[in-house]
């Protein structure tokens, strides 16, 4: 056997691993009720910011702490407590996704991802006369 | 209904040139492709003069695009979507690629030009190259055709796409007022990209792109002549020149992701910059393999499957990026212009061809019949472009996990911490490419005797690791991973100068190889110290305790500071002065002392991070970071009031009238006030009293809990005997607003009113501040190692003419 015949098997060893280690290294997307069902393993739950309930953030207390309420694609609120600081904008969120686990009743998060409105698709609001644009701009 | 003003004659001149270089490249394609199958001049010349159309034709869709934005026709869809009026001129350029159109163009271009030149250098492989080049600028063009072929769209065209004709636009009001351009403005450049690293970093990542299709194309032209071996003369040199520039190219990237985005460092792993960085992996394994096999043979299939590869991967990240595949999961990717099928189509194409060339000549392709010497520089120069290899690999696949999802239906999430993923994974391989890089060269070709070899590499050995030790202990890194990726990076650092030194005696002509490898080296170094000993020196000194929920969510990376509070961050006192708006940004002021043995501060430095108002992207932070020699402090606001609130919100603001007296005390939520005195107001102080006004004004004195003083006057107005209306007066500072309603002459008493904001409304932002040591040898390293390329090429350039 040619020593390159070796570094090729250990080559595709390697890559094996690799595909391995990086699919156990994944976590799924998935729901609250499973990622409650499962309170240690790591989640990714894509879901809506619930408007009618108050966020949490007191910077003066604990700026990386911020509590909010989402509700996910099955309908399902659950309260989400974000290690990190509040998102700028995150108002205007349209979707969200979180990234973290179950810990007894409330969701701990510690990355958050946001997909915000595109103004691209809404259309005429975003027409500017050149007055206006200046306008905006002297404001600012 | 006719639109005045419009410019539809220049859409009409720019979509001739997009039919004409289509048109052109097709028809340079098929006779190049006969040119080199008959081995005929006829076919060849015409081919030639259909390149040559070409490129005029690329150059008038070029000049077309850049005429129409720089005279702002925003009725063109491209125009209105990526310029406006008042854009400063030297973003002119930003406009033109920041759109998926003309970011194709820009890659057409690049390969028009390099075609170009490699058809005045007159040569032998002139037909097989081109007829390449022409076959891929027909795919690219064709992006750029927006014409229907039954029901589907082919391409997207900047100069035929109106903007009264969008789809999402056609319906609204203003396109029913005939005049409707004179109420236009852009939509302008989005404010993020309003930068500088926007005008340099495309142009140069796209020539990278552009030059790997030549070594791709040099390599097919080989196998489809059947001159299996003569091919890498010519390759050569632009594989080096390819592998400058994308280097270059990606480099940059890290640089103004960096300097201007607040991604916390210089990499981080985002699928569009992995996309770029596996081309360049494999392309330079494809290089050394090039070298390898031209100075001793038997490497040939390895080399072909890894040329082939980087043109192949170029496509599949433009893929990626393009086809709106990575949906959320990058900050980067176009938004999806409905051409993932054609992106598609281009790929495959592509893949089919270098696999049917390949495996048509497989048999042919010449093979060393005896085996390598464990001992030689061939051997492990293998090694390192295998190692490149499946380090690329493993950066594919998980960049890939979208695609995955798409094509099996499955619901992985990327790895949630992408940037300990692929560090985990991608650390060992830079220690072997390291340790390969430092010892290999001192190997000969063929054989080598091992005595020889340690002799050979026991200075530089014993140099590293004495090295590694002292830096290991002075930066207290103890980890045994690092300590052993420092030995490495130091191990290649010096092998690569004393091989220049000693074995090729100093020349310069000689030490491209020496001088890259070692840039690069160096590079790691600084990667390395940089990202292992950074220091979030923004430690929430807050008493709030999140560890009973475990390590994971203890994050007490974000500092809150508060306007005029001082807090120690690391070895700096730290002090937020203010805010500050500048159009689009509003920069955040914050103070770096140090603090004197006296107990005083001495402002070292101030750092001024700000937040971009951004309407397209939401509000964007950008860094602010100080450099010095050995080190950088990189700071960014992670969250902050953006706005002043001057209207008086009233569920935030306590309102309480007080009937008082002279002399009298009130105590409010941040300061006590004494009523001095009553008096008469001069009546120019104001300028909303006139004369006959009858105006009283209370002299009031506050003092803060600092016991500084404060004055403040409002006014009692009293104006043509019948009408009361009160001045009140304001101080930020203390929060309060105080107007004065009402007197009472029978007992002298008055009415004042005091508006509070309701908690301590204080202004303050949170903040993470990250102390990045030597990283400036990461970016010495990177222009060490572009200088050692350039040295390569122009070396590998005298040597192929000879």
């Amino acid at each position: 056997m040619k020593k390159t015949h070796i570094a090729g098997i250990i080559i595709i060893a390697i890559a094996i691993a690799a595909i391995i280690g990086t699919l156990s290294d994944s976590s799924t997307y998935a729901n609250f009720t499973e990622a409650f069902d499962n309170p240690s393993a790591e989640f990714h739950v894509v879901g809506v910011l619930n408007r009618d309930k108050e966020t949490v953030y007191n910077p003066e207390e604990n700026p990386n702490e911020f509590i909010f309420y989402m509700i996910d694609k099955e309908n399902v609120e659950k309260k989400v407590v974000l290690h990190r600081t509040k998102p700028q904008d995150f108002e205007r969120s349209e979707q969200i996704v979180i990234i973290g686990k179950a810990v007894e009743g409330d969701f701990h998060a510690n990355q958050i991802l946001m997909k915000c409105p595109s103004k691209y698709n809404d259309g005429s609001g975003e027409f500017k006369t050149p007055e206006e644009h200046k306008g905006t701009n002297a404001a600012s | 209904m006719e639109f005045v003003g419009e410019h539809l004659l220049i859409g009409k001149i720019g979509n001739f040139f997009v039919i004409f270089s289509f048109i052109s490249a097709l028809l340079g394609a098929i006779s190049y492709f006969f040119a080199t199958q008959k081995n005929d001049n006829g076919w060849k010349s015409l081919g030639r003069i259909s390149f040559l159309a070409h490129g005029v034709g690329v150059l008038g869709i070029v000049s077309t695009l850049f005429f129409m934005i720089f005279n702002q026709y925003f009725e063109y869809h491209y125009i209105w979507q990526h310029s406006s009026s008042d854009l400063p001129l030297r973003y002119i350029f930003s406009c033109f690629w920041e759109g998926q159109e003309g970011s194709f163009l820009l890659w057409a271009f690049w390969h028009m030009v390099l075609g170009v030149i490699f058809l005045f250098i007159k040569n032998e492989w002139e037909a097989p190259v081109l007829a390449v080049f022409s076959l891929v600028q027909v795919f690219l063009i064709s992006m750029l055709l927006g014409v229907y072929f039954i029901d589907y769209k082919i391409g997207s065209n900047p100069f035929t796409m109106l903007l009264r004709e969008h789809p999402d636009f056609m319906d609204i009001p203003l396109f029913s007022n005939p005049n409707y351009l004179e109420n236009l403005d852009g939509r302008g450049l989005n404010p993020l990209l309003q930068n500088y690293w926007m005008t340099i970093h495309p142009p140069t990542l796209f020539l990278g792109f552009a030059s790997t299709l030549m070594p791709f194309a040099i390599g097919i032209a080989g196998l489809w002549t059947g001159k299996y071996k003569q091919w890498l003369k010519p390759a050569i040199p632009w594989t080096f020149f390819s592998v400058l520039v994308l280097g270059v190219g990606v480099l940059m990237g890290g640089a103004w992701a960096y300097e201007a985005l607040s991604f916390g460092g210089f990499w981080a792993w985002d699928p569009v910059e992995n996309a770029s960085l596996v081309p360049w992996l494999t392309l330079v394994g494809a290089g050394h393999l090039m070298i390898v096999e031209h100075k001793r043979g038997g490497v040939m299939k390895s080399l072909l499957f890894l040329t082939f590869l980087t043109f192949i991967l170029v496509l599949y990240s433009s893929f990626l990026t393009r086809s709106g595949i990575l949906g959320d999961a990058s900050v980067h990717a176009f938004t999806d212009l409905g051409m993932s099928g054609q992106l598609l189509l281009y790929l495959l194409t592509f893949i089919a061809i270098a696999l049917f060339v390949f495996v048509l000549r497989y048999k042919k392709l010449p093979t060393n019949k005896k085996e390598e010497e464990f001992w030689s520089r061939e051997f492990w120069m293998f090694i390192g472009a295998l190692v490149l290899f499946i380090s690329s690999f493993q950066i594919t696949f998980s960049t890939s996990i979208p695609v995955i999802n798409k094509i099996f239906g499955s619901s992985l999430a990327p790895p949630s911490n992408a940037i300990e993923h692929y560090n985990t994974w991608q650390a060992p391989f830079a220690i072997l490419v390291l340790l390969l890089m430092g010892f290999s060269q001192f190997l000969n070709y063929k054989d080598t005797p091992l005595k020889t070899f340690y002799g050979r590499i026991i200075r530089g050995l014993v140099i590293s690791a004495a090295l590694s030790i002292g830096i290991g202990l002075s930066l207290k890194m103890f980890n045994p991973f690092y300590l052993f990726m420092l030995f490495a990076a130091l191990f290649a650092v010096f092998g690569n100068l004393e091989y220049w030194l000693k074995f090729l005696k100093g020349k310069i002509r000689y030490s491209g190889a020496s001088i890259s490898h070692a840039g690069f080296a160096l590079m790691m170094l600084g990667t390395l110290i940089s990202m292992s000993n950074q220091k979030k020196i923004s430690n929430n000194t807050s008493t709030y305790d999140v560890s009973q929920l475990g390590e994971e969510f203890d994050n007490k990376e974000n500092i809150l500071l508060m306007k005029g509070d001082t807090l120690q961050m690391g070895d700096y006192y730290v002090s937020y002065i203010g805010k500050e708006k500048q159009g689009v940004n509003i920069r955040y002021g914050v103070d770096y002392m140090t603090k004197n043995e006296n107990g005083s501060y001495t402002k070292e430095f101030t750092l001024k991070p700000q937040v971009q108002l951004n309407e397209r992207m939401g509000n964007v932070p950008e860094p602010d970071t100080r450099h010095f020699l050995l080190k950088d402090i990189y700071s960014h606001v992670t969250w902050a009031v953006l706005e002043d609130k001057k209207e008086q919100d009233s569920s935030k603001v306590d309102v309480q009238t007080k009937n008082l007296h002279v002399g009298d005390t009130v105590f409010l939520k941040r300061s006590i006030l004494i009523i001095d005195s009553l008096r008469q107001t001069n009546l120019s102080r104001h300028a909303e009293l006139r004369s006959g006004d009858i105006a009283v004004e209370a002299a009031l004195t506050f003092w803060d809990f600092n016991t500084d003083k404060h004055h403040l006057f409002p006014v009692f107005v009293l104006r043509d005997s019948s009408k009361v209306f009160s001045i009140p007066a304001e101080s930020e500072e203390l929060g309060v607003t105080v107007s004065f309603d009402r007197i009472y002459p029978n007992n002298g008493s008055i009415d004042l009113t005091f508006i509070e904001k309701k908690t301590d409304q204080k202004e303050f932002i949170v903040m993470q501040a990250i102390l990045f040591p030597y990283i400036n040898l990461l970016w010495l390293g990177c222009i060490i190692m572009a200088i050692g390329l350039v040295v390569s090429v122009k070396n590998r350039l005298s040597g192929s003419k000879k």
